[in-house]
């Protein structure tokens, strides 16, 4: 039973940390734009040179006109092979797409089990005798789960040597990014052994998942899934207490910042934010700034400097 | 030979963390070889006495070194409660959720690296690397200001903060032009020009410290006296009715600048820059805008006929009085729109950064005069013969204009209408390389900095001019079309440093002089090449 607790109490965690660090973002002031093109929801035409509404004449009395299916033609190669890395920086992908693709197929195997376990609880056929949607979901697991562990255990290995190896890496990495590699690093080799050594069709997966769904108690039968399950659970809390919570944070830099391109129009929803951003008491001390904590954003503003230098 | 530096190493009190050998720089071509074993000159002691240098070659800011060991520790908490205030709404609500996701999101991948100029140029010297000032502020941040900082500082990355740190993360800050190059290719987002503009503002809004030719002779000169040149409004009338005779008798008609025309449709605002160092630039538009039948003004008022905000560079205060100045001109000269003119970061400061600052009827709409003047091009309103521009010709994209605002194919089109030996740089358009002078680096010439600048930040620029010429002779005269001030200003330099129009045949010049110089019914050419006529080149 205190496999599933452990399990239990991590993803627990894992959504309580994650809806605070989305909380966060949510509740933050607006900022003033920032944007960097190409911002990829712009129209075809300019999507194709990082092009802006701002190109067309008198361009505040036009419709602005954005593209979903553009966004979405950048955003799902970018998350799923991370485009951007294959074109800026050609080495590094052929370590972090591994590493990354074989997390996400962890995710996919754990979701193909997730379902397995649902469908076997509410008496569906795949668990019973057969069938083709059994055939079907047995084959995801199996393929989802071998290529996300061999995938996943490569890149981690050639990332790890590359922080240990690589003079630019090693000098920028603290003891909690070897950590932190390390940790997901031991997950997919502890994971990569189970499946060799005892657990290669994914049976031992599916009972521990059914038990999850069940609240039943299906412990370990051996010492490397019980080493998997352990370091699993550990990771999912641990992720988003790190930066590589950007696996789901990159959303908020690239939509709220880097592609945030939204004009601002009287009397909408963007000048409320910033009357509300004005309203605000800042307490910086230098001389030129005249701000004592009682004068608003403002009334600065709109005053003079305090000092000639 | 280059001495391997870490984050933790700007703590660790030396002579100088970081030192230029001849060579370490990327090789010019033929026939600049000359400047390859060109160097830094030596600060000269007694104009550095006193004041902090030990960070590398050049000098920025000219921090007062600390008279006493209190004096330090004052400092450094006041560094402290600054960088506290960045991270607080009432304080930063401009930058903060920006600022907040680059700060802990960097998987330190390296992969800004590469896309940095002034890296790659400077023979890839470790303490211009885009993290490196990132990672320093990063650290400090989780040690000095996070709860519990001290104890995990060692587990997430250590580094000591005194006067040293303090000091050298304030002239740091001035060795990156903010072109945002690095952001740009960042698989994350992750955004290292932000954090540097960060870090300055930490210095200048609680510190009070900031290069003299930003703030004191910048933004409080601009708000006080009505430009950052020093010029007041009657030194700019002053100005602009010389600029007007000139244009006269270049175009061989009269041309009128209205002043401060109540209703226009049009509210033009120069970098007052151009009025004194390129006074054509400004005759330019007046004689386009007056051939296209535009109804338009300039204004007298202070700070009004002054486009630039330097405080976008350094500190949101004076960023935001200057951005409330110029819409409130413009509300009050009730026109329809404000032109920028050719000025890439006032065209970020007023139409973008200050877009989420004006309110009300104070949100007057802004475009770029690229836009405007593509328009006219493409209008028919003008009498074009491109074969008046017979010089080669390639354009700069200025960072501001292009990368922040998206504003790419009005200049080309205009170029494609009225230069037919307009070539590309490479690369170009957002992927585009900074001139050097990005970030008020190119108004920023105190001890050696304009040594630094043309040597390491313009590098990479001089060396896109010379590989969009390469097919052309020497001596023929080229131009390079920059349509801002700033990166005008740092090309003048740098090729006046690197002898580029001797040795290459280089000019430079504005967008909207091509425009000018192509049309049929001038008498004479805008653009002269070494006195010469332009239009038999």
């Amino acid at each position: 039973m205190g496999y599933y607790v452990l399990s239990y109490v991590c993803m627990a965690m894992f959504v309580l940390a994650s809806v605070r660090l989305v909380y966060r973002q949510w509740t933050l002031p607006l900022h003033v734009r920032w944007e960097i093109y190409p911002v990829r929801h712009e129209t075809t035409a300019r999507v194709a040179y990082g092009g802006s509404y701002m190109e067309e004449i008198n361009w505040w009395s036009r419709k602005r006109e954005s593209s979903l299916v553009n966004e979405l033609k950048y955003m799902v190669p970018e998350i799923l092979f991370l485009r951007g890395l294959w074109k800026a920086n050609r080495g590094l992908w052929l370590a972090s797409f591994p590493f990354h693709f074989g997390l996400y197929l962890m995710i996919a195997t754990f979701g193909g089990l997730t379902l397995h376990a649902a469908l076997s609880l509410w008496g569906a056929p795949v668990s019973a005798g057969g069938g083709l949607l059994r055939s079907l979901l047995d084959g995801f697991v199996v393929a989802a789960g071998w290529l996300g562990l061999v995938l996943g255990s490569l890149g981690g290995l050639a990332l790890m040597t590359k922080r240990l190896l690589d003079r630019e890496w090693r000098d920028y990495s603290s003891p909690a990014d070897f950590f932190n590699l390390g940790f997901v690093l031991a997950f997919f080799l502890s994971a990569l052994a189970a499946a060799l050594v005892v657990d290669p069709w994914f049976t031992g997966a599916k009972g521990f998942v059914c038990g999850l769904l069940a609240g039943g108690d299906a412990p370990p039968r051996t010492a490397l899934g019980a080493l998997t399950i352990v370091l699993g659970s550990l990771l999912v809390a641990w992720i988003p207490l790190t930066h590589m919570s950007h696996m789901f944070m990159k959303y908020f830099l690239y939509h709220q910042v880097k592609w945030d391109e939204a004009p601002n129009r009287r009397g909408g929803r963007i000048e409320a934010a910033v009357r509300k951003n004005l309203d605000l008491k800042p307490t910086w001390q230098a001389a030129h700034v005249r701000a004592d904590g009682c004068t608003s954003w403002k009334d600065i503003a709109s005053s003079t400097p305090g000092e000639t230098k | 030979m280059k001495a391997a530096r870490r984050p933790s190493d700007l703590a660790a009190r030396s002579e100088r963390l970081c030192h230029i050998e001849p060579g370490d720089m990327v090789p010019l071509p033929p026939p600049y070889e000359d400047f390859n074993r060109v160097t830094l000159p030596l600060l000269k002691p007694e104009r550095v006495k006193g004041i902090e240098t030990s960070l590398d070659d050049t000098v920025a800011i000219g921090i007062p070194r600390p008279a006493s060991r209190e004096e330090e520790d004052l400092l450094v908490r006041k560094f402290l409660s600054g960088l506290k205030k960045l991270f607080e709404k009432k304080n930063n609500w401009t930058f903060l959720q920006p600022l907040l996701l680059s700060m802990e999101h960097c998987a330190r991948c390296q992969t800004c690296a590469d896309a940095c100029p002034v890296y790659e140029m400077s023979g890839r010297q470790e303490i211009y690397r885009p993290i490196f000032r990132s990672e320093v502020l990063r650290r400090i941040y989780r040690k000095y200001v996070k709860p519990g900082g001290r104890i995990a500082a060692k587990w997430n990355g250590d580094i000591d903060l005194n006067w040293t740190t303090v000091a050298r993360l304030a002239e740091l800050s001035y060795r990156c032009t903010l072109c945002r190059r690095c952001a740009s290719v960042c698989p994350i987002g992750v955004d290292n020009g932000l954090i540097t503009h960060e870090i300055r503002k930490l210095f200048s809004q609680e510190m009070g410290i900031a290069p003299k030719e930003l703030h004191e002779k910048g933004t409080v000169q601009h708000l006080r006296v009505g430009s950052s040149t020093g010029m007041n409004p009657l030194a700019a009338k002053d100005n602009v009715e010389f600029i007007q005779e000139e244009m006269e008798e270049i175009a061989g008609f009269k041309v009128e600048i209205p002043w401060d025309r109540e209703g226009a449709d049009i509210l033009l605002i120069h970098n007052a820059g151009e009025m004194l160092a390129w006074p054509e630039n400004v005759g330019a538009f007046a004689i386009l805008f007056q051939a296209a039948g535009l109804s338009w003004t300039l204004s007298s008022e202070a700070v009004g006929y002054d486009a630039v905000n330097y405080g976008l560079w350094y500190d949101d205060v004076q960023f935001s009085r200057v951005a409330v100045k110029h819409a409130d001109i413009a509300r009050r000269l009730n026109v329809r729109k404000i032109v920028m003119g050719e000025c890439g970061h006032a065209h970020k400061a007023l139409t973008v950064t200050a877009d989420r600052l004006l309110t009300g009827d104070l949100n007057v709409p802004r475009e770029s005069a690229m836009v405007t003047l593509a328009d006219i091009v493409s209008s028919g309103r003008l009498s074009l013969n491109p074969r008046r521009n017979p010089f080669p010709v390639t354009l700069h994209d200025p960072c501001n204009m292009v990368r922040s605002m998206g504003i790419v194919e009005p200049q080309r089109r205009i170029l494609r209408a009225v230069a037919p030996r307009f070539r590309e740089m490479t690369p170009h358009g957002v992927d585009n390389y900074c001139c050097g002078g990005g970030s008020g680096f190119a108004i920023m010439s105190g001890y050696n900095f304009a040594d630094w600048r043309n040597l390491v930040s313009s590098r990479r620029k001089f060396l896109q001019i010379l590989d969009a010429f390469a097919d052309e002779p020497p001596e023929a005269p080229k131009y390079v079309c920059a349509p801002c001030s700033n990166c005008k200003g740092a090309i003048r330099d740098m090729i006046g440093y690197y002898h580029g129009e001797e040795r290459s045949g280089l000019y430079y010049g504005g967008l909207v002089e091509l425009i000018v110089n192509a049309m049929s019914d001038m008498k004479k050419p805008i653009i002269q090449f070494d006195g010469k006529s332009s239009w038999e080149s």
